[in-house]
């Protein structure tokens, strides 16, 4: 009997033994998700804010014992980095290293739409899922990938938006006039903005481009034809700022004024009165109004952290930095994958690139959908641009409001008071 | 003496060729697009060597070359269909002609005006493409996923353009060395010693200034339109970038205007260098100052660049480092 117990309790031990590595390999399962981040060069700053989004992400997921498989195995984040110079060549090769030699799993894209594309092709050409974000041009996805998907609104959809306010408050609103930097993220925007105006039966009497740098806008303002409701385009943040001066001080009659990246800039406050007014486009601000009830209202699933969470997170970690869009989307690229990851139950290429192809949920960041048409395959179709206007607040200061779409919208828009 | 004689000849193409092969034969993907862009360099900076360096002229815009032919050369397989290889010698052949037209005109210019001149003619190039239509104005032309698939998929077309851009490194090297030791590679040197005196002993000037500077055009294109294809797109911005520019005059400084090796050392010793500082957290923010102050300090004390400087020291390998 004392024999037959030994035995039993070898025999238990040995299992234990043989069985306890295969729990822990399951349970300490990891993946490397490979990216470059623009630590030197002209988008420093916001590939920063992007690379702080996509480190607290990763903070989270492995505090709450990594991304759970429906198997029960805890998948580990880890992630490998380099800087890119903000330098296409820098990023080919970098991410061809973090493909061959680092083994990436995974692969998010640095920041901008130029370093985003030179990476891309590159994800394509060695099968690995990228998700792209700070990246809005919309070529990165007319060029027949299958694995790049795009977090951010893209370009064509920047100020469309816009003009559905225009025509919300001014159904008879006939004309508007588009003056835009002569750049290809501008050119795109205002290309699309063109296209839909037209079919929406408006007339673009104006269409016209500045070059980069410009600071003089004076002739085209005194171009801008009379009767024109709404003027909308610019450029970046040092061209835009200058033009809305410019256009204040000429005291143009138009209803709306729309312009692309400065207005959701808090330093925009800085014109003053010329600030009043004037709408923007931003793909996410921190007084969003996202949430899980307005998720369930549209019979969409919620994932991840609500915005107050996320914010409370975000000043956690990095103190008094408030998150700009660029962390935002940084974060949600993360969510992108960890529920790709969460609904394939593997680490498969294939079969998570098949549960992105179907994601439809709403995030801290908003609406997450990706077009699945072969010639388009990956553009961000469900999450939309939030469009803030600047008011007065109660001390005749400056403040920006969330005004559009309407599920993230703190106040209705107002049309421009016209003297 | 003929050049495959010369032991100066066959180390600087042997130093490119076994380069390439090397990475070739490994196979590796990261050490392909490390040296992918060394290659590049070594490309761009022989090219510009061949006016700078032999003649004396000061080239701050010779990356329109590499944005013009580059562009057409894409231009041509994107929307026409062309072949790579086609597309390239198109994009070089129209970086010749621009080139003659061009340096017809400012090649009258002398020092610091010529100079002026070729920073404008890159802005010039730069606001043209942006607003030239069939190029897609600012957005710029891209080509579909599928464009590798003739080149048997994507990961072989990375292989293969490797392979295309190695050829020509080897090309533009053999090119360098035999302009060199030519009786036109003596006339180059003889204007940028003095242009005056080349005139009165029967150096025909403008017309050499003018060769040379279309010889110096026609490699950049090639590159560029592999560099294009690699991408898989290309915009104004990318194609005419001002500071890959001044790269490419630090590397021929660096290594040592006026010699064939120079701009092959410069290439490899200026991505080294500025690949160390990026990694080095002391350094990485500030990587475009040092290599300014090493600039400096060459054009100070080391006037020869690297090879100048071990000619120098070292006469016996004088024949060795051309």
């Amino acid at each position: 009997m004392k024999t037959f117990m030994s035995f039993v309790v070898a025999l238990g031990l040995a299992g234990a033994i043989i069985l306890q590595p295969l729990g822990a390999a399951a349970a300490d399962k990891s993946i490397l998700i490979g990216f470059t981040a623009s630590q030197t060069g002209k988008l420093n700053v916001e590939a920063t804010r992007q690379i702080n989004g996509l480190n607290l992400w990763v903070e989270q997921v492995n505090q709450a014992g990594g991304i759970k498989l429906p198997d029960g195995t805890h998948v580990k984040v880890q992630t490998k980095y380099y800087d890119d110079e903000s330098n296409k060549e820098r990023v080919q090769e970098l991410y061809t290293r973090l493909i061959s030699s680092d083994k990436a799993d995974f692969l998010i894209s640095p920041y901008s739409s130029g370093l985003a594309d030179a990476a891309a092709v590159m994800a394509q050409q060695y099968n690995k899922i990228m998700i792209t974000t700070g990246a809005s041009s919309d070529s990165i996805f007319k060029k027949g990938y299958t694995l790049v998907y795009m977090t951010y609104t893209p370009a064509s959809r920047y100020l469309t938006g816009a003009l559905d306010v225009l025509l919300k408050l001014d159904p008879a609103a006939k004309k508007i006039a588009i003056i835009h930097e002569n750049d290809k993220f501008s050119t795109d925007v205002v290309t699309a903005l063109k296209k839909y105006a037209e079919d929406k039966g408006m007339e673009v009497p104006m269409f016209e481009g500045y070059d980069s740098g410009a600071t003089d806008f004076a002739p085209f303002i005194n171009k801008i034809p009379k009767g024109v409701d709404g003027v909308m385009g610019g450029g970046h943040f040092a061209d835009t700022t200058t033009f809305a001066r410019q256009f204040y001080e000429k005291k143009v009659p138009a209803k709306m004024l729309a312009l692309l990246v400065a207005p959701p800039e808090p330093k925009f406050a800085e014109l003053g009165d010329a600030c009043i007014g004037v709408i923007g486009p931003s793909q996410w601000e921190p007084f969003a109004t996202y949430s899980p009830e307005a998720a369930k209202a549209e019979k969409v699933e919620w994932f991840g952290p609500t915005v107050q969470d996320f914010l409370k997170l975000y000043s956690a970690k990095y103190g008094k930095e408030e998150p700009s869009y660029h962390s935002a989307g940084g974060y949600a690229a993360g969510l992108i994958l960890q529920k790709g990851i969460e609904a394939a139950g593997s680490l498969d290429t294939d079969k998570v690139q098949a549960a992105i192809d179907k994601e439809d949920m709403y995030t801290f960041y908003g609406r997450i959908k990706f077009n699945t048409t072969p010639n388009l395959h990956g553009l961000q179709d469900g999450h939309e641009m939030i469009y803030i206007q600047w008011r007065k607040d109660k001390q005749g200061k400056p403040e920006k409001i969330a005004v559009w779409p309407a599920s993230a919208a703190s106040a209705a828009p107002v049309l421009r008071k016209v003297e | 003496m003929s050049f495959w004689r010369s032991a100066g000849f066959w180390i600087n193409v042997l130093l490119v060729a076994i380069g390439g092969a090397v990475v070739l034969l490994i196979h590796q993907d990261t050490l392909r697009e490390t040296v992918f862009t060394i290659l590049m360099f070594v490309i761009l900076a022989s090219s510009l060597n061949i006016i700078m360096g032999l003649t004396g002229y000061v080239n701050f815009g010779h990356i329109v070359f590499f944005g013009l032919g580059g562009y057409f050369g894409f231009f041509l397989l994107s929307q026409l269909g062309w072949p790579l290889y086609l597309c390239m010698i198109a994009g070089g052949a129209l970086s010749v002609v621009i080139a003659l037209v061009v340096g017809a005109a400012v090649l009258r210019l002398r020092g610091a005006y010529f100079a002026l001149a070729t920073i404008g003619i890159n802005e010039a190039a730069r606001a043209f493409v942006a607003n030239f239509a069939p190029f897609g104005g600012a957005t710029g032309l891209y080509v579909n996923f599928s464009a590798y698939n003739a080149y048997g998929g994507s990961s072989k077309a990375l292989w293969w353009i490797f392979t295309l851009l190695w050829i020509v490194t080897i090309i533009t090297v053999v090119v360098c060395y035999l302009v060199k030791h030519s009786r036109f590679g003596l006339g180059l040197i003889a204007i940028r010693e003095d242009e005056d005196a080349a005139m009165v002993m029967g150096v025909k000037t403008p017309w050499a200034k003018t060769a040379a500077f279309a010889l110096s055009a026609f490699f950049p294109a090639l590159v560029g339109t592999l560099y294009f294809f690699k991408n898989g797109n290309v915009e104004p911005e990318d194609a005419f970038r001002f500071q890959l520019s001044l790269e490419i005059l630090v590397m021929v400084m660096l290594g040592g205007k006026g010699y064939v090796l120079g701009p092959i050392i410069g290439a490899l010793a200026y991505e080294r260098l500025r690949g160390v500082l990026l990694v080095s957290p002391l350094f990485k923010n500030l990587h475009l100052a040092l290599s300014g102050a090493i600039l400096l300090l060459i054009v100070l004390f080391m006037p020869g660049g690297l090879v100048g400087w071990v000619r120098d020291r070292l006469p016996r390998l004088r024949r060795w480092l051309e």
